[in-house]
C-alpha cells in the first residue's frame, strides 16, 4: 500500500517547484483572501498530492472562487467537454473539471448530461450534448445493464453473441457521437465485481458479471476506432482493489458510479487521457551509470567489482531495470547516458561485461565526463535536435536530480530512490512514456537517429551541397490524408514545434474529420533516402476559401531540414491550388516560443508579404506565375491520385 | 464520546471544507449555509465518516433534520463500538 502510494506521489510531483513551500490548506484560504499569486502554485501542489475526496472538493471550491476573483490565470487552451452516463455525474464531473483545469492546464467548458439519459442524449441530434459542441465527450455507460440476461446453461456461442452485441451497441453509440459532433470520444469500461458469487464457475463461460464484463472490456479495447479511447476503469479498480472500488450505499443514495476513491482515480486518469490527445510523450531517457544501471562505482570497483546480473540479488535488480529500459527503447524511446566518469571507464561495462543487458548500440548519445549534468543534458538535446521538454532524467543521486531541476527545469528529473528493486516500477509508473497508438515510425526512430549521425558525418565531408543532396538518392511519396495515417498525423500536429508555421493543434478525431471535409485539401509527405526510410515527415492542411488556398498547417520534421522537402511541398501546394481553381496561395506565420526557424520561410520561397503584426505575418503567392522549384527529390506519387 | 466532543470534531471538518467560517450548532442545517449545496453535502458526510471512523447506513443521513440529529447518530455509533 505504502509503496504504491509513494509511486503515485512520485509521478504526481511538480519537479520545478521548490520544496520549501509550506503545504497548509488554511494557508490557501489566506492566500486567496489576500489575492496572493502564490495561491495558484500552492493549489496545484495540493491538488497533485490530495487523495481525500473532501479535500479535493474543497480545493475545487477554492479554485472556482479564485477564477471568479481573477486570481486564477485563464488558460489559452480551451476544452469543450461533455460528460454523459448512466449514473449521477456530480461530483464526478466536478472532480474531472478540477483536474483538467489544474493539472491539465485547460480552460474547461463543461456540459454534463442527466442521470442515465446517455442513450437519448447521444441519439437525439438536437440534444444538449450536441448543442454544447464538445471537443471531447466522455461516456460512462451502464455497468448494471452490462450483464448476461440468459441462463447459466445456455450454449457458449449464445453467451458470446450476447456479449458481442453489448460491445457492438456501445461502439455504435461511440460512432454516433463522433459522427454527429466530430469530437474525440472517451469510453469508460467496466469494473469487475468483487463478490465471490457464483464461485469457481465465475470464468466458465460468460454468464457471470465478472467474465461477461471482462470479455466486453477486452473486445472494446480491441475494436475501438481511431477517434475514440478507452478510459480503463477496470484497470483502475483492480489497481486499488475491487473491494475498495465499490460503494453500494452511495449508489442507492445518490446514484454514484464508483466508490469515492475510484471516482478520484477515474477523474485523474481521464485528465491524463484528455491531455495525451494533444500532448506528446517524452522521447529521451538520460541515464546515470553508477548505482543506476549497475551497483557500485565503475571507477573505483572496476569491471569485476560492479553488481550487475544474476549472481546477486542487487545485480538482478539492476539487470531487471536495464531490461525495462531496453523495452522502452524498443518502443521508440531513445536512451542516452550522462555520467560523471572517465569516458573510457564508463563504456567498459557496455563493451565487456557479459551480464549487461544494454549495449552501446542501444545508447544514442553517451556523455561521460566531469561537466555538470545540466550542461551535458543541454548538449545532448542540441546534438539530437530535440527539445529539452522531451527529456526525462533518471539518477540515484538526489543532488544530481536537484541540479537538473534547478538548471534545466524543462527536463522531467526523477529520483530513483535508494533501493534498486524499486527502479523498474518507478520507471513503469512515471507515466512519461505513454503512447496511445504505436506508429511504425516510433519503432523505427532509434534506427533513424543512428542513421542521422551517419548522415551528419557525410554532410561534414561533402563540400558541395547539391552534390550531397544528389548523393542521398531521395524519393518522396505525397499522399492525401488517410485513416491509417491519422495517428501519425495527429502525433506530428501535436508535437512539432520548430518547423511549424502556425502551430495549430488538432486531436486525432479532428484530423480524421478533415479527411471527408471537402473544403480542405490536406496531404502528407514521406521521404526515403539511401540510408533509410524517414517515414511520414511533413503535414500540410489547406483550406479553399473562394479563389484563395489558405495554408492552415504546414509542419515538417526537422530531421529533413534543407533537403528540398520545403520546395517540393510548395510545388505540391501550388499544384493542388491550380487543380481547385485557386488564383493564389495564402500562407500565415504565427510566432510561437519555438518556431523562429521558419519565420522567413514564406519570403524565402518567393511569397509576397501582405500584412504583419508583432506575432504574425500573412503572405500570398500568385499561382499563375509560379515557376516549379527544382529539387533533388524524386516524387513517386502525388496527393489525390494525381499523376 | 459525548455530543460536545462530536461537535468539536464536526467543527474541525467544517473549518477544513468551508471557505467562510461556519459555527456548528445542533440546529444548523443545509438551508442555513449558502455554501452547503449537494456537492458539499457529499464531501461533508465523507469527511465526517473519516474523522470519526464510522460509516453511516443507507438512508441514515437523509433522515436527519439538523446537525444535532446527525451528532446523535455519531454518538450512538461510537458508543456501540
Amino acid at each position: 500500500m505504502d509503496s504504491s502510494k509513494s509511486l503515485l506521489e512520485s509521478h504526481d510531483r511538480v519537479a520545478t517547484e521548490p520544496s520549501s513551500v509550506v503545504l497548509d490548506p488554511k494557508g490557501l484560504k489566506d492566500l486567496l483572501r489576500s489575492n496572493d499569486p502564490l495561491f495558484v502554485k500552492l493549489l496545484k501542489r495540493k491538488t497533485q498530492e490530495a487523495r481525500s475526496f473532501s479535500e479535493i472538493l474543497a480545493l475545487n471550491a477554492l479554485r472556482k472562487r479564485a477564477q471568479q476573483t481573477g486570481l486564477w490565470p485563464t488558460s489559452a487552451t480551451k476544452l469543450r467537454l461533455a460528460i454523459i452516463g448512466a449514473s449521477s455525474l456530480r461530483p464526478f464531473a466536478d472532480l474531472a473539471e478540477h483536474y483538467l483545469v489544474v493539472l491539465g492546464g485547460y480552460d474547461v467548458q463543461l456540459w454534463s448530461g442527466d442521470y442515465d439519459n446517455y442513450v437519448s442524449e447521444a441519439m437525439d441530434d438536437e440534444s444538449g450534448l450536441y448543442i454544447s459542441r464538445p471537443d471531447l465527450v466522455l461516456l460512462l455507460p451502464s455497468e448494471r445493464r452490462c450483464r448476461y440476461s440468459g441462463k447459466i446453461t445456455d450454449p457458449i456461442d449464445v453467451q458470446e453473441a450476447e456479449a458481442n452485441q453489448a460491445v457492438a451497441d456501445l461502439l455504435s453509440l461511440v460512432e454516433r457521437i463522433h459522427d454527429r459532433s466530430g469530437a474525440a470520444v472517451v469510453l469508460g469500461n467496466f469494473r469487475l465485481p468483487s463478490h465471490f458469487d457464483p464461485g469457481p464457475m465465475r470464468n466458465s463461460g460468460l454468464t457471470s458479471d465478472y467474465s461477461f464484463r471482462k470479455f466486453v472490456n477486452t473486445q472494446l479495447g480491441l475494436k475501438m476506432p481511431v477517434y475514440a479511447h478507452v478510459l480503463d476503469v477496470e484497470f483502475l479498480a483492480n489497481r486499488i482493489g475491487t473491494l475498495h472500488a465499490f460503494d453500494e450505499r452511495t449508489w442507492f443514495e445518490s446514484k454514484q458510479p464508483f466508490s469515492s476513491d475510484l471516482l478520484i482515480d477515474v477523474a485523474r486518469e481521464f485528465t491524463q487521457v484528455a491531455s495525451s490527445l494533444k500532448r506528446s510523450a517524452k522521447k529521451v531517457v538520460v541515464l546515470d551509470l553508477d548505482n543506476t544501471l549497475w551497483g557500485g562505482v565503475i571507477g573505483d570497483d572496476g569491471l569485476e567489482g560492479i553488481e550487475i546480473g544474476t549472481t546477486s540479488p542487487r545485480g538482478e535488480a539492476y539487470r531487471d531495470f536495464q531490461q525495462a529500459l531496453l523495452e522502452l527503447s524498443s518502443r521508440g524511446v531513445l536512451l542516452a547516458v550522462c555520467s560523471k566518469n572517465d569516458h573510457e571507464k564508463a563504456i567498459e561495462p557496455f563493451l565487456k561485461h557479459p551480464e549487461m543487458v544494454l549495449k552501446l548500440s542501444n545508447i544514442v548519445n553517451f556523455k561521460a565526463n566531469w561537466e555538470p549534468k545540466s550542461e551535458n543534458i543541454r548538449q545532448i538535446a542540441l546534438e539530437l535536435n530535440l527539445g529539452l521538454d522531451s527529456f526525462v532524467f533518471l539518477d540515484d543521486n538526489p543532488a544530481e536530480i536537484d541540479i537538473v531541476r534547478q538548471f534545466v527545469p524543462e527536463v522531467e528529473a526523477i529520483w530513483l530512490g535508494e533501493d534498486p528493486s524499486t527502479y523498474t516500477s518507478t520507471l513503469r509508473n512515471c507515466r512519461q512514456f505513454e503512447i496511445r497508438t504505436i506508429t511504425s515510425e516510433d519503432q523505427e526512430r532509434v534506427n533513424l537517429y543512428q542513421r542521422e549521425a551517419k548522415r551528419q558525418e557525410l554532410l561534414s565531408t561533402a563540400t558541395d551541397m547539391d552534390a550531397y543532396l544528389q548523393s542521398l538518392l531521395m524519393t518522396a511519396t505525397i499522399s492525401q490524408f488517410k485513416t491509417i495515417d491519422s495517428p501519425r498525423i495527429a502525433q506530428l500536429i501535436n508535437k512539432s514545434n520548430q518547423f511549424n508555421l502556425t502551430t495549430h493543434r488538432r486531436s486525432e478525431a479532428e484530423v480524421h474529420a478533415l479527411i471527408s471535409d471537402q473544403s480542405y485539401i490536406s496531404f502528407t509527405v514521406r521521404l526515403s533516402d539511401r540510408f533509410g526510410d524517414h517515414g511520414l515527415i511533413a503535414v500540410i492542411v489547406n483550406k479553399v476559401e473562394g479563389a484563395e488556398l489558405v495554408v492552415d498547417t504546414w509542419l515538417m520534421s526537422c530531421r529533413v531540414l534543407k533537403r528540398g522537402v520545403e520546395e517540393a511541398t510548395l510545388n505540391e501546394i501550388v499544384r493542388v491550388a491550380r487543380e481547385r481553381g485557386c488564383e493564389s496561395v495564402v500562407g500565415e506565420y504565427k510566432l510561437s516560443p519555438k518556431n523562429a526557424m521558419v519565420r522567413d520561410l514564406y519570403s524565402r520561397l518567393g511569397f509576397t508579404l501582405r500584412t504583419t503584426t508583432d506575432t504574425s505575418a500573412t503572405y500570398s503567392l500568385d499561382v499563375g506565375s509560379y515557376v516549379l522549384k527544382s529539387t533533388k527529390i524524386e516524387i513517386m506519387e502525388r496527393a489525390y491520385a494525381a499523376g | 464520546m459525548q455530543q460536545a466532543e462530536v461537535f468539536a470534531g464536526i467543527q474541525d471538518v467544517f473549518d477544513e471544507i468551508f471557505l467562510e467560517k461556519v459555527v456548528v450548532t445542533p440546529e444548523l442545517s443545509a438551508k442555513d449555509v449558502e455554501e452547503w449545496d449537494s456537492l458539499f453535502h457529499i464531501s461533508l458526510i465523507l469527511a465526517i465518516e473519516e474523522k470519526f471512523g464510522i460509516r453511516f447506513r443507507v438512508g441514515e443521513v437523509e433522515g436527519t433534520k439538523n446537525l444535532g440529529e446527525l451528532a446523535n447518530i455519531i454518538v450512538n455509533r461510537l458508543n456501540d463500538k
